[in-house]
């Protein structure tokens, strides 16, 4: 997004992707394209802010999550481990009894 | 929303020497998987030696991260604690049954903490479903927390498995479970 003055004239166009390419896309001229490029950058620090804010959110989540994926891989470590000591194998994926 | 400091849960770890014994467990378990004999008896003395510290490590913060996950499903209503707390102690006694050994009690704490993932993830998703269009959050955050959401429900879907394969397979196997023995002298 680009405010570009030009014979002292401001003209604002702003960036769009067009697939692979980015087009200029002309949005105004004189006060309002002022206007236009400060609206624009609220919104994108909006939704900068917005970004970082779910970002946290979601950090605290997996944060909360944590602990219990760490006695998930406690709990299948020492399964296997038992099983296996006890004489248990795998075939297929699928665990078991030795022959006696 | 989640109010807890993720500062606070990373001390929510398990100890290095857990951990370490962990690693040697798996690396046993998989040398006498290949068929090494030697390490399936070291896998038997580690297994004694390890088992009960690290069940009971592994459950402490187990607690510690349910509390946590009350808490926040909660959102700091004490009548929704109360009751999801009950909840737990109700499942945990119903799952491990009497006189549980030590690997029947990590894969029941395993699964109350599971189910409580899981609820957590149910209660912050109809949050989000019933929120009116201004403070709905945008569709990649929901997308996101639908995925953890599905990943919680197939760990708890596991760790149910996990316990009756347990169950199932211990029915006739030679226990390596150690109890402890009480001698009492007489006269």
């Amino acid at each position: 997004m680009t405010l570009e003055r030009r014979d002292g004239n401001l003209y604002y166009y702003r960036s769009v992707r067009d697939g692979e390419k980015v087009r200029k896309v002309y949005v105004g001229a004189g006060e309002f394209a002022r206007l236009s490029a400060e609206g624009d950058i609220l919104r994108r620090t909006d939704r900068k802010a917005q970004r970082a804010q779910e970002m946290a959110e979601l950090g605290r989540l997996r944060a909360l999550a944590d602990p219990v994926l760490e006695l998930v891989e406690a709990a299948e470590i020492l399964a296997r481990a038992y099983l296996i000591a006890s004489g248990c194998h795998r075939h297929k994926g699928e665990w078991r009894r030795a022959r006696r | 929303m989640p109010d807890d400091k993720a500062g606070a849960l990373e001390k929510h770890q398990l100890p290095t020497e857990v951990r370490d014994s962990l690693d040697e467990l798996r690396a046993l378990s998989s040398k006498a998987e290949d068929g090494d004999k030697d390490a399936k008896k070291e896998l038997r003395r580690k297994l004694r030696g390890a088992s009960p510290q690290v069940v009971a490590r592994a459950s402490d913060i187990s607690r510690t991260a349910q509390h946590m996950l009350i808490r926040t499903a909660a959102a700091k209503d004490p009548l929704t604690q109360g009751a999801l707390s009950g909840r737990l102690d109700m499942m945990r006694e119903e799952i491990a049954g009497e006189n549980p050994t030590s690997l029947e009690v990590l894969l029941t704490e395993r699964i109350v903490s599971c189910w409580m993932v899981v609820t957590l993830f149910e209660v912050l998703m109809a949050g989000q479903l019933n929120a009116d269009a201004k403070s709905r959050t945008p569709l990649s955050y929901t997308l996101k927390m639908l995925k953890w959401q599905e990943s919680a429900h197939r760990q708890y879907l596991a760790a149910i498995r996990e316990l009756a394969r347990v169950r199932k397979l211990e029915a006739s196997l030679p226990t390596v479970q150690v109890n402890n023995q009480v001698n009492i002298l007489q006269g």
